[in-house]
C-alpha cells in the first residue's frame, strides 16, 4: 500500500506539518512517497526525501511558484497516478483545505477532513467545534485525508532520498495568484504579554468586554484578548483575536472567560504556561487544555476576581 | 449574475448534544436548528451583491427533511429570491461527495454563475463541499474568503491564511466561493421581508429529479462515521468547587502561587 504525503513549503523550507504527515503515514502503514510542488524547489524536495519522505515527486514549474488551487489539484492528481497511492495525506492548512477535497472529488475518492489520528482502521477527527470526537472509516479504493497540523509529532529520521520529476500540465490555470498581504502589527501585540484575559462568545455583548473583561486584565496588569466569534461579530477588532488566524500567544497566565475552546482558538493559546478557564458548560473543550477551571457564571466570578486581585495588590 | 447559495441547517450552537442510539451521530429530536453560521455569511455576501446590482438573482438551496423549510424561509425573508429544497430520504447517509454531487446538480439546474457557501459547517467542520462542487462543475474555487470583488472575468478574492495574512487571488467565473466567518455583518430578516418570503417559491426536488439516483445516500457513500463520542477526558483541568467567593479565593491563591500577584 502506498501513501502519498503532500509537503508544503513555507518561508523557503518544507514546514513541520509536512513531517507530521510522515509520522501518520507510518502509523497507517505502507510505503511512503512524497510530493513537493513549487518552482526552483529541488533542494526542498531533496530535504523532504532525505528526512523521511523517501521518494519524492517534484512538480517544479514557474506557474507553481505560489499556491494555486488549479495547479495544486492537477499536480496532486498526477502524483497519485504516478505513485499508485491508495491514501493521500495533506496538511489541513489554508492550502490543504482549499484543494484536498477537490482532488478527492476529481478522483472519486473517499475524503476525510482534519484527522488528528488513525487507529483501528479509522481516522479520528473532531466535530461540533471540538465538543465530540468521531471515528470515520473510508471504504474507497483511494482515500484523501487532510491532517490537523500539530496533531502528530514530526517524523525524525532519515530515508534514501530520491527525486522523480513529475510533469504537470499547467496550461490554462483557472486561478491566478496576485499577492500575499502580511498582517500589519496594529499595536495590540499579545505575543509578548505575560498575562492575557480573553473573552469569548459567552461574554454576550460588546460593552461587557469593557465592563467585565478589561477590568480584570487591568487589575492583573495584563492584556485583553478574544476568540474568533467575538471578532466576527464586530465586538472587538481583529488585533484582539487569539487563534490560528489571529495571534499565537505564550503568556505565563491565560484566563479564558466564556470561551468554549474550538481547536482554532486552542492552537493560539495552548502554549501558555498556565491556563484558567471559566465557562458555564462543564463539557466545554477548553477544560481539556486548562489546568484550573471554574464551571460557573463569568458575570458572577470575574467581577469578584477583579475585586479580589485589587485587594491582594493593596489597591 | 445568478448566485446559488448553499445552506446547511445544523443543530443550534448551544443545543444539547446527546449521542443517538446507534452511536453514529447525535439525537436530532427535540433540539433547535439554525442555518450554519458560515453559510449565513455567504448568503449575506450574495445579498449585498444583489443590493449593489451586481447579482440579478440569489437562489438558496438546502438538503434535508421538512425542518429545512424553516431555514429556507429565513433566507427568503432576508432577501433571497427563490429556494430549492432537496427533500428525499434517499439522501440520508450521504458523504461529502454525495452532498456535493447534489448541490452541483442544483447549480446546473438553475444555471448558477457563482456558487457561494460557508467554508465549513458548524457540525461536521469538514471544509469539504465547496471545493468539491467546484471540481464536479469543472470550475475554480476559493476557500476561506474574507473579501470578494467581481471582475470582468470572474472574482478577485482575499483568502485567509495563518496568522492574519491574506492571499489575493483571481479566479475565473463560473466559480465557487467558500467563505470565512466575519467577512460581513449578517442582516436580520425584516418583518416586510418575512411576509414577502411566504409568497416566494420553494422548489422541492428528489435525488431522482436531479438525475442522481444511486449516486447519493448511504449506499453510495464511501466514507461513514462509525461513531461519535465525548472526547476522552485526559488530565484536564482541576475544577474548583464551592461558592463564588470560595472559588475566587482559590483562583487568587493560584495566581499568587504563580508569582503573578
Amino acid at each position: 500500500m502506498t501513501i502519498l504525503v503532500v509537503g508544503e513549503i513555507q518561508k523557503g523550507s518544507v514546514r513541520e506539518a509536512s513531517y507530521e504527515l510522515i509520522t501518520l503515514a507510518k502509523k497507517i502503514g505502507g510505503d511512503v512517497k512524497g510530493l513537493i510542488i513549487g518552482s526552483g524547489c529541488a533542494a526542498e524536495a531533496e530535504a523532504f526525501a532525505k528526512k523521511g519522505a523517501g521518494m519524492v515527486y517534484l512538480a517544479d514549474d514557474p506557474a507553481l511558484a505560489n499556491y494555486n488551487v488549479d495547479g495544486w489539484t492537477r499536480a496532486i492528481k498526477a502524483a497519485v497516478a504516478a505513485s499508485g497511492a491508495t491514501t493521500v495525506l495533506i496538511s489541513n492548512t489554508p492550502s490543504g483545505w482549499d484543494c484536498a477535497s477537490r482532488v478527492a472529488a476529481g478522483l472519486d475518492a473517499g475524503f476525510v477532513s482534519d484527522a488528528f489520528d488513525f487507529a483501528d482502521g479509522a481516522f479520528v477527527r473532531r466535530v461540533f467545534n471540538g465538543k465530540l470526537d468521531a471515528r470515520v472509516v473510508s471504504s474507497a479504493k483511494l482515500t484523501v485525508a487532510t491532517v490537523q497540523p500539530g496533531a502528530c509529532k514530526p517524523f525524525e529520521g532519515t530515508a534514501d532520498g530520491k527525486i522523480e520529476k513529475l510533469a504537470v500540465d499547467v496550461a490554462g490555470l483557472k486561478a491566478k495568484f496576485v499577492e500575499t498581504k502580511v498582517a500589519a502589527a496594529k499595536g495590540h501585540d499579545l505575543t509578548k504579554a505575560e498575562i492575557i484575559v480573553s473573552g469569548g462568545r459567552g461574554v454576550g455583548a460588546p460593552e461587557k468586554f469593557a465592563e467585565v473583561i478589561q477590568p480584570l486584565a487591568d487589575a492583573l496588569g495584563g492584556q485583553m484578548g478574544a476568540s474568533r466569534p467575538v471578532v466576527d461579530a464586530g465586538w472587538l477588532p481583529h488585533e484582539y483575536q487569539v487563534g490560528s488566524s489571529g495571534q499565537i500567544v505564550t503568556p505565563k497566565l491565560y484566563l479564558a472567560c466564556g470561551i468554549s475552546g474550538a481547536i482554532q482558538h486552542l492552537v493560539g493559546m495552548k502554549g501558555a504556561n498556565f491556563i484558567i478557564a471559566i465557562n458555564k458548560d462543564p463539557d466545554a473543550p477548553i477544560f481539556e487544555v486548562a489546568q484550573l477551571g471554574v464551571v460557573g457564571d463569568l458575570f458572577e466570578i470575574v467581577p469578584k476576581l477583579t475585586a479580589a486581585v485589587k485587594a491582594a495588590k493593596g489597591a | 449574475m445568478k448566485i446559488l447559495v448553499c445552506l446547511k441547517q445544523v443543530p443550534h450552537q448551544d443545543a444539547r448534544l446527546d449521542i443517538a442510539s446507534d452511536g453514529a451521530w447525535i439525537k436530532e429530536d427535540g433540539i433547535k436548528f439554525e442555518i450554519n453560521s458560515y453559510d449565513s455569511f455567504a448568503l449575506e455576501e450574495a445579498l449585498r451583491l444583489k443590493d449593489a446590482g451586481t447579482a440579478t438573482e440569489v437562489i438558496v438551496a438546502s438538503i434535508g427533511p421538512e425542518r429545512v423549510t424553516q431555514a429556507l424561509r429565513t433566507a427568503l425573508g432576508m432577501g433571497a429570491d427563490r429556494a430549492v429544497h432537496v427533500k428525499d430520504p434517499a439522501m440520508d447517509g450521504s458523504d461529502a461527495l454525495g452532498i456535493s454531487r447534489t448541490l452541483a446538480a442544483v447549480a446546473k439546474s438553475v444555471s448558477a454563475d457563482a456558487v457561494f457557501m460557508g467554508l465549513m459547517s458548524d457540525d461536521s467542520n469538514a471544509s469539504a463541499v465547496g471545493p468539491m462542487i467546484g471540481e464536479l462543475l469543472g470550475v475554480p474555487s476559493a476557500s476561506g474568503v474574507v473579501k470578494e470583488e467581481k471582475t470582468a472575468t470572474g472574482f478577485k478574492v482575499e483568502r485567509e491564511l495563518e496568522g492574519g495574512a491574506l492571499e489575493v487571488v483571481e479566479i475565473t467565473s463560473p466559480c465557487v466561493l467558500a467563505v470565512q466567518t466575519g467577512l460581513n455583518q449578517v442582516r436580520y430578516a425584516s418583518l416586510k421581508g418575512i411576509m414577502a418570503a411566504k409568497k416566494k417559491p420553494i422548489d422541492v426536488k428528489t435525488a431522482a429529479d436531479l438525475g442522481l439516483a444511486g449516486q447519493v445516500g448511504a449506499s453510495a457513500a464511501k466514507v461513514k462515521i462509525q461513531k461519535v463520542y465525548a472526547p476522552p477526558k485526559g488530565t484536564g483541568a482541576q475544577i474548583l468547587k464551592g461558592s463564588a467567593d470560595e472559588v475566587v479565593t482559590g483562583l487568587v491563591g493560584k495566581i499568587k502561587e504563580l508569582g503573578l500577584l
